[in-house]
């Protein structure tokens, strides 16, 4: 069997060791959707409102159902476990073997990743399900094709965006403490909380430059009926861009930072 | 031709320090003045194929470090290495295939997963063939001890079991090569034993060379023939383990029980009383002249036992651990 699909399944079934805390992930997904739907419905609902973002209710319903779940299925915490490694010497044992790291992390990191995405990819055709029938939004094969290619593209960016941001670990031995301001940022940022544009043009656009809206935001906005074909398009080539760009970067930091790796402890 | 080679290696890391509570803390938020500590000064010894070496010092001296440039973790601040015919720190594929480190303080394994998770992980990473790898772990189970214990979640097993199977795991591709970094640290006397066998049995069934470190002198009492001592990041002796001794001249220990009392001053006429009680006593005599005192002992004092002993190796090695550098004079 290859290297990394042995990985891939050995992250699988680790994720299945610890079903409660398995479990109790989920829930903690769904318990923001509920609030943030309370909430819209309130402003939506409430008379003297003067709604002027761009979306319709079921648009902002649906979004923020999608979005909490989408960030769900991308987020990424094996930045932890790079830290770990690299301040106290894990890295050792990747180092001496014949295995590229990011490879190991990444195929680690989709295996564990398995029985969650089951579950929420399942949440998220409800949802979608839910609101072309009772919403009766209107929505075509295609874009639910595009959608799921662009959640592939998602999931893969936010996993290289966060493995670049764990290289810093090679320079500061305590990023770990950071990492959870780290990535409340990186949800607001990728429209993981609210959809960018209601902060107004100016954040939309700076928005598209940036690559965190592509890991949410923008596969989001391709159910939701928000974007045009060529607007899709173009979005998965700047994920693609993204991507590719932020492979190299992160080649460059580990080939920086691995000169500075002192193998501590032991 | 020697396998492993290292000459004039050098490792100097940078750190700082800070003095204790707050005021030093804030004191370094601001100014902090890095420190260089020569981890590794000059170091140069080679090791022979199939050989067992014994890399000795106390600790901070640089073992480690060693072993870890040996094994490309670490790049050196300066000189030169080949290992198996590759420089270790341009962490070439083909050379990790030739080789493993096990480190007793250092877990490899998937804490969460069996230990025979792992151990065909590695079959994937060293590709190699299913059976090979069954033969093999077939073989290795046996030889340790483990058979039953291969299915349980690592972060369950015994530390002494851990150990077992991170040495297991380290020879799944065979390697020709095998750094161990104090595999037996913190181990009871029957695991440490029961490694110790292994080792010895798998050095001289498969020639693999082995350089091994221990703070517990019966392992390298049993399984090196030759040492090299480091001390504050230098070489202070390298050579046959049997010669370190030699500091003492020829002498050997020589102890006996009497049934009744002698003075202290009667015995020390035979050499230079170590220990002393009313009926006993052990006493350092020359090489030669054992047989003589023996005799005389024996007709002198009421002897009820009486042994002849080497002077444990801990008493040569200590003085290569306190002195610095200027025992390196005596090295041969």
């Amino acid at each position: 069997m290859n290297k990394y699909k042995c990985t891939f399944l050995l992250g699988l079934e680790e994720s299945l060791e610890y079903r409660v805390n398995f479990a109790l992930s989920l829930i903690s997904t769904f318990f923001p959707i509920v609030i943030q739907t309370f909430l819209w419905t309130r402003i939506y609902n409430s008379p003297d409102a003067v709604i002027d973002n761009g979306y319709t209710y079921p648009q902002i319903i649906l979004y923020s159902l999608l979005a909490g779940m989408v960030s769900k299925l991308v987020s990424t915490g094996f930045e932890y476990e790079v830290n770990l490694d690299i301040k106290e010497g894990g890295l050792n044992k990747y180092l001496i073997r014949p295995v590229s790291y990011l490879r190991y992390r990444l195929s680690a990191f989709l295996g564990k990743k398995v029985p969650a995405a089951g579950i929420l990819c399942a949440a998220i055709a409800a949802a979608i399900i839910v609101a072309v029938t009772a919403l009766s939004m209107s929505l075509t094969l295609s874009r639910v094709v595009l959608f799921a290619a662009a959640l592939c593209l998602a999931l893969l960016l936010n996993f290289i965006i966060f493995y670049c941001i764990s290289m810093a670990g090679f320079w500061l031995t305590e990023i770990e403490k950071l990492y959870g301001t780290i990535s409340i940022v990186l949800v607001v940022l990728s429209g993981g909380v609210f959809p960018l544009d209601i902060f107004g043009s100016l954040a939309a656009r700076i928005s598209v430059i940036l690559p965190f809206s592509y890991t949410t935001q923008f596969p989001v906005n391709i159910v939701n009926g928000k974007l045009s074909m060529t607007e899709i398009l173009t979005g998965m080539l700047v994920q693609a861009a993204w991507i590719t760009a932020l492979f190299i970067l992160a080649r460059i930091l580990w080939n920086k930072g691995i000169r500075r790796y002192i193998s501590a402890g032991g | 031709m020697s396998i492993i080679e290292l000459n004039h290696l050098n490792k100097t890391f940078d750190y700082y320090t800070k003095t204790p509570g707050i005021k030093g803390s804030l004191k370094n938020l601001f100014h902090r003045e890095t420190l260089k500590k020569e981890a590794v000064k000059d170091v140069s010894f080679a090791v022979e194929e199939g050989e067992i070496l014994g890399l000795l010092g106390p600790n901070g001296a640089g073992k480690t470090t060693t072993l870890k440039m040996l094994s490309g973790i670490l790049f050196p601040t300066s000189g030169h290495a080949v290992v198996n015919g590759y420089i270790p720190w341009e962490r070439k594929n083909e050379f990790k295939r030739t080789f493993s480190i096990v480190m007793g303080q250092k877990n490899q394994l998937w804490w969460d997963l069996p230990a025979s998770d792992s151990f065909y992980l590695n079959k994937c990473i060293y590709e190699i063939p299913d059976a090979d790898y069954r033969r093999c772990i077939d073989e290795l189970s046996g030889l340790l001890d483990v058979r039953d214990l291969m299915d349980v979640q690592v972060r369950r097993l015994s530390l002494g079991e851990r150990m077992k199977m991170e040495i297991m795991a380290a020879l799944i591709h065979r390697p020709r090569i095998i750094f161990l970094d104090e595999p037996t640290i913190g181990l009871d006397i029957v695991s440490q034993r029961k490694i110790r066998e292994f080792l010895k049995y798998y050095n001289e069934q498969t020639k693999t060379t082995i350089i091994l470190t221990s703070h517990y002198m019966r392992d390298v009492e049993e399984l090196c023939r030759r040492c090299v001592i480091i001390n504050q990041g230098s070489v202070v002796y390298n050579g046959e383990l049997a010669d370190i001794n030699r500091l003492f001249g020829n002498k050997k220990l020589l102890s006996i029980k009497m049934s009744r009392p002698a003075a202290r001053e009667d015995l020390e006429r035979y050499g230079r009383l170590r220990e002393y009680a009313p009926n006993a006593a052990t006493l350092e005599i020359e090489h030669d002249k054992i047989a003589d005192y023996s005799h005389k002992l024996i007709e002198q004092f009421a002897v009820v036992d009486f042994t002849v002993t080497d002077i444990p190796l801990e008493e040569g090695i200590e003085i290569f651990y306190r002195k610095e550098q200027q025992v390196s004079l005596v090295t041969p």
